[in-house]
């Protein structure tokens, strides 16, 4: 009854593993938005609460966007591909454009959606620098997470990014022209299966099961949260002003409500409703109280266990605690399973 | 006839007053229905009238198979080809790194939640998806309903994916059927690469799937009566797993319903395949449509439970008026433009906005209601009177609800 879906399926966990114990590559194009103009700078400062008038040129960095309640509407990360032209890489760029657009102001700043231009894949892993210096015509071994540099793929023009959703220290990402996408798929497939790797082509692997067991968020675990709560306020720079400031500000007076803790499921195959599908998640109740909802839940190939996240009302809930959650008992953790 | 209008109370009354904003529709008696009540009150009824339209269609196509697998064809072909010309992938949550049919599996979770049909999604992924159904209103029109749903949806699944990278094939099963008597719909999709099953022919979309042995079955005390857009729990918004996010605000206007998306359609395919000329299938359509009308108020408990409901003062008798402002309540629901040229003790007229009532841009629709009017007021009132079109201006549909002798009616 209830047959895990993660579990038993062994494609599933051969290409999570691959990513885990050699190379795993995948198609993983995201939207993509070019901002530029002379403001530039200042206006994505404003739109985002880390900084960014810090980034240098071929650098990216991970940030948050909230509202003025403070609440994370997107999560994307910027690159910096010149001095006044940046990347953004979202999957919500109607909703961003329209953000972007409704807060311009008088900031002097032209942007235009460019995903159609750019096919985006992960090599993730282990051994992934050894795939893609098989491959790119520079090496990559000097290249520092989170910077992106020009490259060729044998003949094909590329952008090559440090960088990944998987938790591995090692893993690139190579941006190539569309119609180029085919023969790069091509070489990386023959090449990745040479180190023991493998394409990885399930969605729930790259955008659950391996980000999941990082600790890492899709962005329907972080709707109506803010950045106190699920701990992503570490990179917050306070000191500039951005969207959202003055609410998050008294956030962190009065402390955040919520927060996000990690859980585990010892029995196999179980019935818990998760937000990642969808809806409002299983409730968690505390003495008959209701105390938070589960935001995720999915199987750690690399511990054998279900694992995922809870949000729950803040200081409730403690790692070791012990719960039943719609019939199952589940135990609170911590909220990163790779060690 | 005097062409009077009998006073009632504006919608804007007691704008000022002090009272909170509350959307709503409003009976000619001031008789106030929420949004909500107004939705499934629209929702209800359109059912019931395509259930009536599918026992027409029955009678025009009696073989079952024949029937089932022209209805799928043509849904599939339809929904197809809507689907490579107007497919939002940003607005169903489609990411651009999904590849293959499965992304059509977001489209129906969505279109579920907004014709109310609630239930959760259990599964979504690049080989499987699996959506369980607790309410339908459609459940009521019948199990080839359900076969054709499934393939509209299969038909925007294969669209959706021509669209994107090449992934793998999915093949859309209703393996639980609210229309045959299941607790729940359930669809599960599942890729044939990885889960190989002989071929099918498109009506039998029943599976079974191969994937069985994964599905999660909701007890009947966690089952949900309302749309997430309608739940607390879920801020009264839909959400699903990619943070697509709507409220309900604009769900009344994009209302589908059976008979327009499917079952008028399918007797519009049957006149085109020969299975019957288009005045026949009218004829059966409008004796069907009038039976179903009649039978709506044939117990007197449901014409004192209508007049309750609307608000009807005693002082309102027998007359053309219950019907209405029955009507009223549901050109208001369905957000259809109508304006009142005479609502009178001895006449009422109604001049509808025909693209209002056009549900999906089916035109058909409009007559359909029609017959289910005439039908409806021979019993909520009394055979003296009927329901007919007269001098409608262009784009209208100007309905008369008065008493009429027709010897050969």
């Amino acid at each position: 009854m209830y047959k895990n879906i993660f579990k038993y399926d062994e494609m599933k966990r051969a290409e999570h593993m691959a990513v885990r114990n050699t190379v795993g590559w995948y198609f993983w194009t995201h939207q993509l938005l070019e901002i530029t103009g002379p403001d530039v700078t200042a206006f994505l400062d404003y739109m985002f609460p880390n900084d960014i008038a810090s980034l240098a040129v071929g650098r990216d960095r991970y940030t948050v966007m909230l509202n003025e309640d403070g609440e994370i509407i997107d999560d994307v990360v910027v690159m910096r591909v010149s001095e006044d032209t940046y990347w953004v890489s979202t999957l919500f760029a109607t909703k961003l454009d329209d953000w972007w657009y409704f807060h311009q102001g008088d900031y002097d700043v032209e942007w235009s959606e460019i995903t159609e231009d750019w096919a985006m894949y992960a090599v993730q892993g282990p051994r992934s620098r050894e795939l893609v210096n098989v491959l790119a015509e520079k090496s990559v071994d000097g290249l520092k997470f989170f910077e992106i540099a020009d490259n060729a793929i044998r003949g094909i023009p590329c952008k090559i990014n440090r960088g990944g959703f998987t938790g591995e220290k090692l893993g690139y990402e190579i941006y190539v022209n569309p119609d180029d996408g085919e023969a790069l798929e091509t070489m990386l497939k023959a090449e990745a299966e040479k180190l023991g790797g493998r394409e990885v082509t399930e969605f729930q692997v790259m955008a659950w099961t391996l980000p999941t067991e990082a600790g890492f968020y899709y962005m329907r675990d972080l709707a109506h949260t803010n950045p106190l709560e699920v701990g992503l306020d570490r990179n917050i720079c306070w000191d500039k002003d951005f969207i959202g400031k003055e609410a998050l500000l008294k956030v962190k007076e009065t402390g955040p409500a919520r927060e996000m803790v990690g859980f585990e499921v010892p029995e196999t195959d179980h019935y818990i409703r998760a937000k990642q599908f969808g809806g409002p998640g299983e409730p968690v109740y505390v003495d008959g109280e209701e105390v938070g909802r589960v935001s995720k839940l999915v199987y750690s190939y690399v511990q054998e266990k279900n694992i995922g996240y809870i949000l729950a009302k803040k200081d409730v809930l403690h790692p070791g605690d012990r719960l039943n959650v719609h019939g199952y008992d589940i135990v609170i953790s911590g909220r990163s399973w790779l060690g | 006839m005097s062409k009077t209008i009998d006073e009632r109370i504006p919608q804007n009354s007691g704008e000022g007053a002090g009272f909170k904003t509350f959307n709503a529709v409003q009976t000619p008696w001031n008789k106030l229905f929420s949004y909500q009540e107004a939705l499934h009150y629209a929702s209800r009824f359109e059912a019931v009238l395509s259930a009536a339209a599918t026992q027409a269609l029955r009678i025009m196509v009696p073989d079952y198979e024949t029937r089932a697998q022209m209805m799928c064809e043509e849904a599939y072909q339809r929904l197809y080809v809507t689907g490579q010309y107007y497919g939002d992938d940003d607005g169903f949550g489609i990411h651009p790194f999904m590849c293959g049919q499965f992304a059509g599996a977001l489209i129906g979770d969505k279109g579920d939640d907004a014709l109310l049909m609630c239930g959760r999604c259990q599964d979504f992924g690049t080989y499987r998806a699996e959506k369980e159904l607790d309410v339908c209103d459609w459940d009521i029109c019948g199990s080839e309903l359900c076969r054709t749903t499934t393939m509209s949806l299969q038909g925007q699944a294969n669209a959706s994916a021509e669209r994107r990278r090449k992934g793998p094939t999915m093949d859309y099963l209703m393996v639980e059927a609210k229309g045959c008597g299941d607790r729940h719909c359930r669809i599960i999709a599942e890729s044939r690469e990885k889960y190989p099953a002989p071929p099918h022919k498109l009506w039998e979309s029943f599976g079974p799937a191969v994937t069985d042995e994964y599905k999660k079955f909701t007890e009947e005390e966690d089952c949900v009566a309302e749309s997430m857009m309608f739940r607390e729990e879920c801020n009264y918004r839909f959400v699903n797993g990619t943070n697509n996010e709507t409220d309900s605000s604009n769900q009344m206007i994009n209302l589908s319903t059976a008979a327009s998306l499917y079952i008028l359609p399918a007797v519009a395919e049957a006149v085109k395949r020969g299975y019957v000329t288009r005045d026949t299938a009218d004829h059966i359509l409008k004796c069907v449509l009038e039976a179903a009308g009649k039978a709506m108020f044939g117990e007197r408990y449901a014409i004192r439970a209508c007049r309750e409901w609307l608000g009807v003062p005693d002082s309102v008798g027998e007359d053309g008026r219950l019907l209405g402002g029955l009507m009223e309540v549901l050109l208001q629901s369905l957000v259809c433009g109508y304006e009142v040229e005479a609502f009178n003790k001895d006449e009422v007229i109604l001049v509808i906005d025909r693209g209002g009532l056009a549900i999906g841009a089916t035109q058909e629709i409009c007559e359909a209601h029609l017959w289910m009017w005439n039908g409806m007021v021979k019993t909520l009132v009394n055979a003296m009177w009927s329901v007919w079109e007269e001098d409608s201006p262009a784009g209208k549909l100007r309905v008369k609800i008065a008493k009429k002798i027709d010897k050969f009616m």
